[in-house]
């Protein structure tokens, strides 16, 4: 315990003291937008539904559609707290990212464990120009680190930053 | 060298392997309509002469089909090794042609199912890093040919594996028979019972979707019905069906671990096991000491009156198969010393062990209670609205104490303490487990907190291997920050291999 402590104090790279660096604000426009698509898509059903089916549906539909209006809201406000959390940081020797609004995570990769690294673009991100990272390690591990919403240049750059590293 | 060992042209397995080949495809057919066999059985005094004819016609061109198709099957499947590939021709319509560079090989292991023990050939599987596509099994060699195979793929590959063929040493563990039945006495009978009732209740599901389709639903279910009407609510029943359930727990849990530990052998060659066990399929594992991610001791008040605790091996997972209980290896009845020499070969553990024990924060205490009180309470909720009268409601007298008891348990036997090299971890609820983790194993750490985690200053930290997750629970946060910088720090200082 003693030399753990020695080391510590040291020269332990320290994960709270490092500076994460926010994902692109385009990139709450694109969530805000999928979830506003995804509602549009819902609503316009209803509607549909309610338009022909005038006399068998129940009364209580109209709360139905205030929950979906509640459900929305809350939505947009998790996703609006959430959005300012994600962060991440990558330093020399691994790459880290921190998000969450009910159960906040942080996770650290280092690079000398990771098998390959993704650049991925999703159609709407596209549009912004942006690009989410993909860090895959070994063996069966579910959850590995992907930071969504980096413009594609800087991705880019991280890629090749980590691939680098992955093949030194 | 004599004609047996030399691949280099190619070469195909034994003739028996047909048999081999034959017997698993007819398995195979088996396992996928049994239903339809045990139908026609129940319907077999019913069917006229002349259709019992056709039908026996079909069956019997099927096997002769089957037969065709397992010789062709062992014709077109050849191996050779050439400039340190092994290259293997299969496919009857659909040629394919895979070769495997002998740097890409993990380990070749052998097995044998009860066929092939019966006509005494060997299956050689080469595991390779990577997709689960690649992985390839050889049905049927004989043992020295397949010992000059392994030979050949493992000298030119790994110079540290060569001398797995030399004469066999004393073994580092022997479990005979009787060992055996002791060491099934201590295994988790509840778990046993759990897994036997699935089987039965997986057979239930066939069968009555079988009579279901006959429309006769009613009447399988009807049989049912008159038996447990005729027992429900007497007590002396109640008890003997415990006894009952009881016994068959017992005898579960002593099938369970002879059809998979019968004869268990292992031997420690230039740092790796070799594990050699099983009744029905007979395996032979070999474990490198790097490629083992962790391990796991378990001990439980019988197992130490017995003086023996499991040891459990996490191996790397190769791709994201579905496979983890084949890379899960078990050493079941290790004696005190044998546990020792297996942590000894694996790493320095001795300091860690004499460091200071920390256990986890009593939120986490209050946590569980106040996650299973929830659920006792719902649980209570649909049973009353579901059986609508409160005649079982004693039950809850035996249900809480047991949960409470369960718990404290629980959080006396979680707690986490480490060394410049091992963190170890100690969980369970009647069994004890520790496992331990060397740092530079850990291929990712995460640290999470809920809000309500937050208000206490605690987190949950997760270390993920090559072998799965390792969850340390509830500890101060300041705590959970060394750690959590000092595994980054170790991980990326360090340069062993790690898988």
């Amino acid at each position: 315990m003693e030399s753990f402590k020695n080391i510590e104090i040291l020269d332990l790279p320290d994960i709270t003291s490092l500076t994460f660096k926010k994902i692109h604000r385009d990139y709450l426009k694109v969530l805000l937008g999928s979830v506003c698509l995804i509602t549009l898509v819902v609503i316009v059903a209803l509607f549909v539904v309610n338009y022909n089916f005038q006399e068998v549906l129940p009364d209580f539909i109209s709360y139905v559609y205030l929950g979906l209006f509640l459900v929305f809201i809350l939505i947009i406000l998790f996703i609006w707290i959430g959005f300012s959390r994600r962060k991440f940081s990558i330093r020399e020797k691994d790459i880290s990212y921190k998000s969450g609004v009910l159960i906040k995570k942080t996770t650290t990769v280092p690079f000398s464990r990771v098998q390959h690294v993704e650049l991925d673009e999703a159609p709407i991100s596209r549009l912004f120009k942006l690009a989410s990272i993909s860090v895959f390690t070994a063996g069966d591990s579910s959850d590995d680190l992907v930071i969504k919403g980096i413009k594609k240049t800087e991705a880019l750059k991280i890629k090749e930053f980590i691939s680098e590293k992955i093949n030194e | 060298m004599n004609n047996n060992s030399d691949f280099t042209e190619f070469s195909k397995q034994s003739p028996k392997g047909i048999l081999v080949i034959y017997i698993s495809l007819l398995y195979k057919t088996l396992k996928v309509s049994w239903i339809l066999l045990f139908l026609f059985l129940r319907k077999f005094s019913e069917l006229s002469n002349q259709k019992l004819f056709y039908i026996f016609m079909a069956i019997g061109v099927f096997l002769l089909f089957l037969l065709v198709r397992a010789y062709l099957d062992y014709k077109n499947f050849q191996f050779k090794i050439e400039n340190n590939h092994f290259v293997l021709k299969q496919g009857i319509l659909k040629k394919t042609n895979t070769s495997i560079s002998f740097d890409r090989i993990q380990n070749i292991n052998f097995k044998q199912n009860i066929i092939q023990q019966l006509i005494n050939v060997y299956e050689v599987s080469v595991e390779t890093a990577g997709s689960k596509d690649t992985e390839i099994a050889i049905k049927a060699l004989p043992f020295d040919k397949a010992q000059a195979l392994k030979e050949q793929m493992s000298v030119k590959a790994m110079t540290a594996e060569s001398s797995i063929i030399e004469e066999e040493k004393n073994p580092f563990l022997i479990i005979n028979f009787k060992e055996l039945l002791k060491v099934s006495l201590t295994e988790n009978h509840l778990q046993s019972l759990l897994i036997f009732i699935a089987l039965l209740f997986g057979i239930y599901q066939q069968l009555s979707d079988a009579f279901d389709g006959l429309g006769r639903k009613e009447d399988f279910d009807s049989y049912l019905d008159i038996e447990s009407n005729a027992m429900y609510g007497s007590i002396i029943v109640f008890l003997i069906l415990f006894v009952l359930l009881f016994i068959v727990a017992l005898v579960s849990s002593f099938v369970r671990i002879l059809l998979f530990h019968f004869n268990l052998t292992v031997f420690i060659k230039n740092e790796s096991f070799e594990i050699n066990q099983g009744l029905l399929t007979k395996k032979s594992i070999i474990l490198k000491k790097e490629k083992v991610q962790s391990i796991t001791v378990s001990t439980n008040p019988i197992k130490k009156k017995l003086g023996i605790s499991f040891v459990t091996f996490k191996q790397a997972v190769s791709g994201k198969v579905n496979e983890k209980k084949n890379k899960l290896i078990r050493l079941v009845g290790c004696q005190y010393h044998q546990v020792l020499q297996i942590k000894e070969l694996l790493f320095d553990f001795q300091s860690v062990e004499n460091s200071e024990k920390y256990n986890s924060n009593t939120y986490f205490k209050s946590r569980m209670y106040f996650r299973s009180f929830l659920g006792l309470l719902i649980f209570n909720s649909i049973l009353m609205v579901v059986l609508q009268n409160a005649n079982w409601l004693w039950f809850n007298l035996i249900l809480f104490p047991l949960v409470i008891l369960l718990i404290r348990l629980k959080f006396k036997k979680t707690f986490y303490s480490f060394d410049d090299e091992v963190l170890l971890i100690g969980k369970g609820r009647i069994e004890t487990h520790i496992i331990y983790l060397p740092f530079f194993k850990v291929q990712n750490i995460k640290m999470k907190q809920t809000l309500f985690q937050q208000r206490k200053d605690v987190v949950d930290i997760i270390l993920q291997t090559a072998s799965g997750k390792i969850k340390i629970p509830c500890i101060e946060k300041e705590r959970a920050t060394q750690i959590y910088n000092y595994t980054v720090y170790k991980v990326e200082k360090s340069t062993e291999l790690w898988m």
